[in-house]
């Protein structure tokens, strides 16, 4: 991975901009609105591991640059009906990179339709939730942004299709420090972004009531089993009052959940989930939660650097779970 | 192109192949087509006067063309060293292969035996025997190899009507599996398998599930390792 990737001032981004690369870019709206034109994509959220460790900043932004390719990678914003065919059109070696809003119909429609899309899990798809600063949730609005046209969006998602050459490949992996306790399995009989009824181990109940009335902590996020891979989906509010509780994802009916355990040491525990040899991926993202949960800002925070945002994207919707691209051989 | 030409052309007969005989029946919309290594006498295209093709050798119904119901008659023995041949079928099955080739892409868009059949003007009797074929591995959905192209990577890879990979899916077998797409792949064929009753359903996740090791093989070393044991 190039040395110019990471977190980067206006002027530096602006020149790797200005030089002709391809890259994909995360800051705050103001940082992104100062770049100039070029070919890139981004999206809008000011929390990152950096160099540095953990960093809050609307002054300087992420990059990340593309630079294994077979031809110039095509970027592009896509409507939220163009979503389901994102695979499809995808390059036939390679892998696609894209940037939701968050809040967005695409965001919905993406995180409860993406598994059914056409040819998903057939070619490598990753990316990331655009957000804003959480201080300022409701008064700004998570974009995207098409740097070729300096197009803003805050309901289309930002692609690039990435072509390789014949010898290289894309892989998508992802890094879950959480594990599912030995608690009761909890499923549900609609899938959605909210739910009241579940059943925990088979018994009929609230969802609210069972988090409250058992004083589970609410930052620990849900995970199911898929065939070994640890899927998180993130609490973000409970209303004990009309019985609801919120996802920062969708959970899906039919797929059995249990309540995560807890973390004692964030860093030490995602380093020892990292696969393999320490490595320098293509692309990384990680979700704001961790961020904040496990205290990150102003600490090292491992060696894999991105956004922190406000979701995940490997091939599906993640949570608090960070997502890598790696280009093989 | 002569027309000759062009109606080998589009029945994918090719050299040193030949259509010996040819009998058209508009009032049924039928054409048969005898298929043999012989040279074909002079003037039989389109001539009036019939001809003699053998009548005891298997008929397969082929692709249409146009309106007209296409069936092959040829030697299978003559044929037999010859297993890149789309125009002919297996031992027992009503379609060429390359038939069979069309009939199993429909399938695999999500098109029913009920709307197939209509569509390619074909009995539905014939299709379930087709069905049945592939349920007991008789016959396969997969394009045949053509020969001396067999990329090595593929003969560990079990052919998708093997029962290998409804297995898989029913959780009768069950993989250690490192890739990410597979796990999630995989979670969501099962999830789909276990809802849908279908068979027909059930076989074209198993296609899908292979055509994803077919694709990723160079992944999935670890996989294919733990299939072949089985």
């Amino acid at each position: 991975m190039n040395q110019q990737n990471g977190l980067l001032t206006i002027a530096e981004a602006s020149t790797l901009i200005e030089s002709g690369h391809f890259m994909s870019i995360a800051g705050d709206e103001t940082a992104l609105r100062k770049l100039p034109p070029g070919h890139w994509i981004g999206g809008t959220i000011p929390y990152f591991i950096g160099s540095e460790g953990g960093v809050t900043t609307k002054d300087r932004v992420y990059v990340q640059l593309i630079e294994c390719f077979a031809q110039p990678p095509r970027l592009s914003l896509r409507a939220t009906d163009e979503l389901p065919a994102i695979c499809h059109e995808a390059p036939d070696n390679g892998y696609t990179l894209l940037i939701i809003p968050a809040f967005s119909e695409a965001h919905r429609l993406f995180a409860e339709n993406a598994p059914n899309y056409e040819e998903m899990y057939m070619k490598p798809l990753v990316g990331w939730i655009a957000g804003v600063h959480l201080a300022e949730l409701g008064t700004r609005k998570p974009l995207v942004v098409l740097g070729e046209t300096l197009e803003f969006s805050d309901d289309k998602a930002a692609v690039i299709d990435v072509a390789l050459p014949d010898h290289r490949y894309a892989q998508v992996e992802i890094v879950n420090p959480f594990r599912a306790a030995p608690t009761p399995a909890i499923r549900f009989p609609t899938s959605g972004f909210s739910a009241g009824a579940c059943e925990i181990d088979g018994q009929a109940r609230n969802f609210a009531e069972y988090l409250v009335s058992h004083q589970l902590d609410s930052r620990l996020p849900l995970v199911a089993d898929y065939c070994g891979a640890l899927i998180n989906v993130s609490i973000r509010h409970i209303d004990l009052e009309n019985g609801q509780v919120d996802f920062y994802a969708p959970v899906f009916a039919g797929t059995e959940y249990r309540m995560a355990s807890p973390l004692t040491d964030y860093v030490r525990t995602f380093a020892a989930a990292l696969p393999g040899a320490l490595y320098q991926p293509e692309f990384a993202c990680n979700c704001v939660l961790n961020f904040l949960y496990s205290e990150l800002e102003g600490k090292q925070a491992g060696a894999i650097g991105g956004p922190m945002t406000f979701g995940e994207i490997g091939y599906q919707l993640l949570n608090q779970t960070m997502a890598l691209l790696t280009i093989g051989e | 192109m002569k027309p000759e030409d062009w109606l080998h052309k589009a029945l994918g007969i090719n050299p040193p192949w030949q259509i010996s005989h040819l009998i058209e029946n508009l009032s049924t919309s039928r054409l048969d087509v005898w298929v043999s290594l012989e040279r074909p006498k002079s003037g039989w295209f389109f001539s009036q006067r019939p001809s003699a093709p053998e009548h005891t050798l298997p008929v397969w119904r082929h692709l249409n063309i146009g309106n007209f119901k296409c069936h092959i008659h040829a030697n299978p023995v003559e044929a037999g060293r010859h297993n890149n041949l789309g125009w002919i079928g297996d031992d027992g099955q009503p379609f060429t292969r390359a038939m069979v080739q069309l009939i199993g892409a429909h399938f695999l868009a999500g098109l029913s035996i009920q709307a197939v059949c209509p569509l390619l003007d074909i009995p539905a009797a014939d299709v379930w025997k087709l069905k049945h074929n592939l349920d007991n591995g008789r016959t396969s959905l997969n394009a045949p190899a053509p020969l001396g192209d067999s990329p090595a990577v593929d003969h560990i890879i079990p052919e998708a009507s093997h029962a290998i990979w409804q297995q898989l899916l029913s959780g009768e077998f069950n993989l250690d599996i490192r890739v990410l797409s597979l796990k999630l792949l995989m979670t969501k064929l099962r999830e789909q398998v276990l809802r849908i009753q279908d068979s027909e359903v059930h076989t074209l996740k198993a296609h899908e599930l292979q055509r994803y090791f077919v694709r990723h093989a160079h992944l999935l070393a670890h996989e294919l390792e733990q299939i072949n044991r089985i």
